[in-house]
């Protein structure tokens, strides 16, 4: 017997149809349970579906700049028109995929290494675990700028080891160039978030079975082998949860681009973060943000659906 | 079963080169220096003089080395070091507020999400997860409005109940990962000794979810720490600005000052780092809880 379950004992004669009254006895039966949950509730209502419901409104309305949203004039669907025939759209579309599945795949793939090669005891493991994860802790902002100053175009200590190994002819100006500006980007976001891969995968290998892969060596199979038939089945899930959220977590990221460029050189480092951010901010235009607030919402949702997926498959089977 | 045999297998199998384990060593190696490199570039900058760091080829050592960037940082009686104290104590101020509040709206939510089953509970269970969905500056306009309507814009209690509402979910999350692993029957035998729902709650599941509870701290402390978007945006006047967006307006007036930016770069991150390493074991937990199902 669970705690859950005495609650149900007895209810309210039903005077209403049955299932209807099925619900408000078990809302009534449980009232208490309510009270647990009504602090978070409150200030996530506030904080979060008010929002949300502001930014759908907004999107239908073209808002004046001095922001009195009482003068504000409904226009239908032209900002998602304005947003998806501007000539900006797709490139700042492409580095946002860009800036997403490279970080996404450089982060897990190097984390899922790391993750492997720290699974066995060593001495000084801890040590090194700690100082790798050193980045993901420190803020964003403080990244950008160390960064900024190691790309630096005259006295980038980057650019100055590539001449002194005789890579360029002389420093190259990593951010102000078209094509480097978003790869050099995404090294820091690699470097910042990589980590967190990895502990999440070494957290996952801690659920392979030692016995597994014992008797899998004993039947004579390679490291290889052993890595593709054994761990990683046993990694799918936590893998997939990882990548959801270093995905999630890339579409959503700012702080980098927005320090280390602004989005420059020419929109070269755009995405659609700093492009909301620039168009509400920048020039006053609170209506076509919230418009590409909400296509950002949809594309956010799709990816939330397999989040909850993956985070949930454990949660229900306990729930019951 | 024969031990000897189990243990001597592995060994008779294992090949004189284990080229996997080298080529892991190998591979750590090179990822620890992409890791530290830069970081150890930022203190040797923060030791050079202006003169010293803005020449080319680099000092690849600091000549002589001087802690004035810091001395510069850390005096009050000056101006640059006033500001970046003033910063400094600001960000301390919001981030234990915002962790204190939080720990206190999230540990009662998390309790019911992992022991009562009433209508509702997953729907509202996964619309706080979604939160996480959300990028902030998605948030920001409305936030702002909502903001200057309550009359918060520029205050810290506009940024410490965004940031409470940012770190809620997670806190959340995390926090029901740890009731979920606490037998119910710890309850259930208090409660039939006599001890009400609220009693059993307080003696019996608090204490024993005090790891849980550090993890959530330590979480909601970093990411309130380290927020700048919001920061930027809600807080106009610089005696209430946080760290985050305090160095920028430091860096936009002393352009070219890069030891000086690096050496509050370095203070600025001494804090979250020093509170990781104490208490990385709830860290790591904290990261990995609920997405690992043992």
């Amino acid at each position: 017997m669970s705690i859950a379950t005495e609650r149900q004992v007895a209810g309210p004669t039903p005077i209403l149809p049955r299932k209807a009254a099925g619900i408000l006895r078990r809302v009534l039966n449980h009232r208490s349970d309510y009270l647990y949950v009504l602090p978070a509730l409150a200030v996530m209502m506030v904080v979060i579906a008010y929002p949300i419901y502001y930014t759908i409104e907004l999107s239908f309305f073209k808002t004046p700049q001095n922001l009195q949203m009482k003068d504000k004039i409904f226009v239908g669907l032209d900002n998602y028109v304005t947003i998806l025939s501007s000539e900006s759209f797709r490139s700042v579309t492409l580095n946002t995929l860009t800036w997403t599945l490279f970080s996404t795949f450089f982060a897990f793939l190097i984390g899922l290494v790391a993750a492997l090669s720290l699974h066995r005891e060593f001495a000084g493991r801890g040590v090194l675990r700690a100082l790798l994860l050193v980045p993901y802790v420190v803020s964003a902002v403080a990244a950008s700028y160390v960064w900024k100053w190691l790309y630096h175009s005259d006295f980038g200590v980057i650019g100055a080891l590539a001449v002194q190994f005789g890579l360029t002819e002389k420093p190259i100006n990593f951010l102000d160039n078209l094509y480097t500006v978003l790869p050099s980007l995404i090294v820091v976001n690699v470097w910042k978030e990589f980590s967190f891969a990895m502990i999440m995968l070494m957290a996952g290998l801690q659920t392979v079975p030692e016995q597994l892969l014992r008797a899998a060596q004993v039947d004579g199979a390679n490291a290889w082998q052993r890595f593709w038939h054994v761990t990683f089945p046993h990694l799918r899930g936590v893998s997939m949860v990882t990548l959801l959220l270093l995905m999630v977590a890339n579409f959503n990221s700012f702080i980098i681009p927005f320090v280390m460029t602004g989005g420059g050189p020419a929109g070269a480092s755009d995405i659609w973060i700093t492009q909301i951010y620039s168009i509400a901010f920048g020039r006053q235009r609170y209506g076509v943000a919230s418009a590409y607030s909400v296509i950002l919402f949809i594309v956010m949702m799709a990816l939330g659906y397999f989040y909850v997926k993956a985070l949930t498959r454990g949660d229900e089977s306990r729930a019951g | 079963m024969s031990s000897p045999d189990l243990t001597a297998t592995p060994a008779r199998l294992r090949k004189p080169i284990d080229w996997w384990r080298w080529g892991g060593r190998v591979f750590l190696t090179l990822l620890l220096l992409f890791t530290v490199l830069p970081m150890v570039w930022m203190l040797l900058t923060s030791v050079k003089t202006q003169f010293a760091a803005m020449q080319y080829p680099p000092q690849w050592w600091p000549a002589e080395p001087t802690l004035q960037n810091y001395v510069k940082l850390l005096d009050p009686t000056n101006k640059v070091g006033h500001e970046f104290l003033l910063y400094f104590w600001n960000s301390l101020y919001v981030s234990t507020l915002t962790t204190i509040l939080g720990v206190v709206v999230a540990v009662p939510a998390a309790y019911a999400f992992s022991r009562f089953r009433f209508p509702g509970r997953t729907f509202l269970f996964f619309s706080v997860l979604l939160r996480n969905m959300f990028p902030a500056v998605v948030f920001l306009m409305p936030l702002f409005l909502l903001m200057r309507w309550l009359g918060l814009v520029g205050s810290h209690g506009s940024l410490i109940l965004t940031y409470l509402t940012f770190g809620l979910p997670l806190s959340i999350w995390l926090l029901k990962g740890f009731y979920d692993n606490i037998p119910i029957q710890l309850e259930q035998a208090a409660r039939i000794d006599g001890a009400t729902r609220f009693q059993a709650f307080i003696l019996i599941v608090m204490p024993l979810s005090t790891p849980g509870i550090i993890a959530t701290s330590i979480f909601s402390f970093i990411g309130a720490w380290n927020e700048y978007v919001y920061a930027a945006t809600f807080i106009n006047t610089k005696e209430r600005m946080t760290l985050p967006v305090g160095i920028q307006s430091f860096f936009a007036e002393f352009a070219t000052d890069w030891p000086g930016l690096m050496a509050a770069t370095f203070l600025m991150s001494v804090p979250v780092v020093v509170l990781f390493l104490v208490l990385q074991k709830y860290f790591v937990k904290a990261l990995t809880e609920g997405a690992v199902k043992h």
